[in-house]
């Protein structure tokens, strides 16, 4: 009823400036809609997403920091047991899947699981930035800028090859490079995920009957589904992969 | 070079640099000190487990102590409960024996005492008998006539 309504009470469309095909195209390759970076360079509009995301978590941990952390309790409240709660998520998800080594995993799953999170849910707040041609775009997730996807998917393989590479020095190298395409399959993974959200919103918001009562649903449900899908895929491949990597040799295990 | 994807190396740089950036200052500021004050907790619930276990440890000792005392004073009560049962079955037997000693002494005093009168009454009894026998006697031969002494005379005189 809510969407019949609004379709009849709305004007009939516009002719809009770009095609749908044009639309999606730009969502996936960002060509046109470009933001100038502080007057140095043009950047897609992800990584203006990536670095409003990244700034907000710092300051939102600098907060916790200064105001929260001091006052943590030994019989802590709600909002102290939340943040424990996650710090041990992490924690407990690197020593489950390596054992052997597992200190510097969860603090890069810890970052790269907040990152992918946030970020993808970030895309719901449509917050507005002008591109270098003076239209407005609504920022999308950092994520599903393919540049983000593929600096994201190579920075998990060389977390994974480090490991291997302190574990069993060359060795363990050799043992990633095993899986050589695993930085393009992780990177394009995240890509097309991120990606598969952005265009189904684009499509839905480009309609005018669609963009009444549906984005509520498909909107809020794609994205907090697959920030929640594609934060466990990336955390649980880079864990487990480097828990591979990082297993002792046998001879160390004898020695042991 | 015009990379297809528009795929841009300063872009995936730039972006390599802001993520590190943020897993850095999320460490920092986030992961490092609730982790350390969730270390610091169970440092401290560990702590006071050792102790609990100690103190416990302790009470189970004192505990053990006691009990050793408790067994070893109950063998001194029983040590002191059958030393006193001796005694008193000593100074029992003392009383007895005393007792018997003295009832046998007051049997004999009794019995000397008895004989003693006993004597003296079967003296008594004599004196009086020789009394009696010269009373009777003399009433005898006050009262006998030369006829009665003839004819004893005669008897004896046949016989």
């Amino acid at each position: 009823m809510a969407l019949l309504v609004g379709v009849f009470l709305t004007k009939t469309p516009d002719l809009k400036h770009e095609s749908i095909k044009e639309v999606m195209r730009d969502a996936v390759l960002h060509e046109s809609n470009r933001i100038s970076l502080f007057g140095i360079m043009e950047v897609n509009p992800g990584f203006i997403s990536a670095l409003v995301v990244s700034v907000s978590l710092l300051l939102f941990a600098a907060i916790i920091r200064i105001f929260v952390i001091p006052r943590f309790k030994i019989m802590p409240g709600r909002f102290q047991m939340a943040l424990e709660k996650l710090v041990m998520f992490f924690t407990d998800f690197a020593k489950e899947n390596s054992p052997h080594r597992y200190g510097f995993l969860s603090v890069y799953i810890f970052g790269a699981g907040t990152y992918i999170f946030c970020g993808t849910v970030f895309e719901l707040l449509g917050i507005q930035a002008i591109t270098t041609h003076g239209s407005p775009i609504a920022l999308p997730a950092p994520l599903s800028d393919i540049n983000g996807a593929i600096a994201m998917g190579c920075l998990s393989y060389l977390v994974m090859l480090s490991g291997g590479f302190v574990e069993s020095r060359l060795k363990g190298i050799g043992k990633g490079l095993k899986d050589f395409s695993m930085p393009l399959s992780m990177s394009f993974r995240l890509f097309g995920a991120m990606l598969s959200g952005v265009l189904v919103t684009e499509l839905v918001y480009y309609y005018k009957a669609l963009s009444f009562v549906l984005p509520v649903f498909i909107g809020v449900l794609f994205t907090l589904l697959h920030a929640l899908v594609q934060t466990y895929v990336l955390i649980i491949l880079t864990s487990m992969t480097y828990g591979e990597l990082t297993e002792p040799t046998n001879k160390k295990i004898k020695r042991a | 070079m015009n990379v297809p994807l528009n795929i841009d190396w300063q872009q995936i740089l730039l972006h390599l640099l802001n993520f590190s950036i943020l897993t850095l200052g999320l460490y920092l500021l986030l992961f490092k000190p609730v982790q350390k004050f969730i270390k610091e907790r169970n440092d401290y619930y560990l702590g006071l487990d050792k102790e609990a276990k100690e103190k416990l440890s302790q009470a189970e000792e004192l505990k053990a102590s006691y009990e050793q005392k408790l067994n070893s004073a109950e063998e001194e009560i029983e040590e002191v409960k059958a030393r006193s049962a001796e005694e008193a079955k000593a100074a029992a037997d003392e009383v007895i024996r005393k007792a018997k000693e003295e009832s046998d002494k007051i049997i004999a005093d009794a019995r000397k005492a008895a004989e003693l009168e006993r004597t003296r009454i079967l003296e008594e009894a004599q004196g009086e008998i020789v009394a009696l026998a010269v009373e009777a006697t003399e009433k005898l031969l006050a009262k006998s006539t030369s006829d009665t002494l003839d004819q004893f005379l005669y008897a004896v005189k046949e016989e």
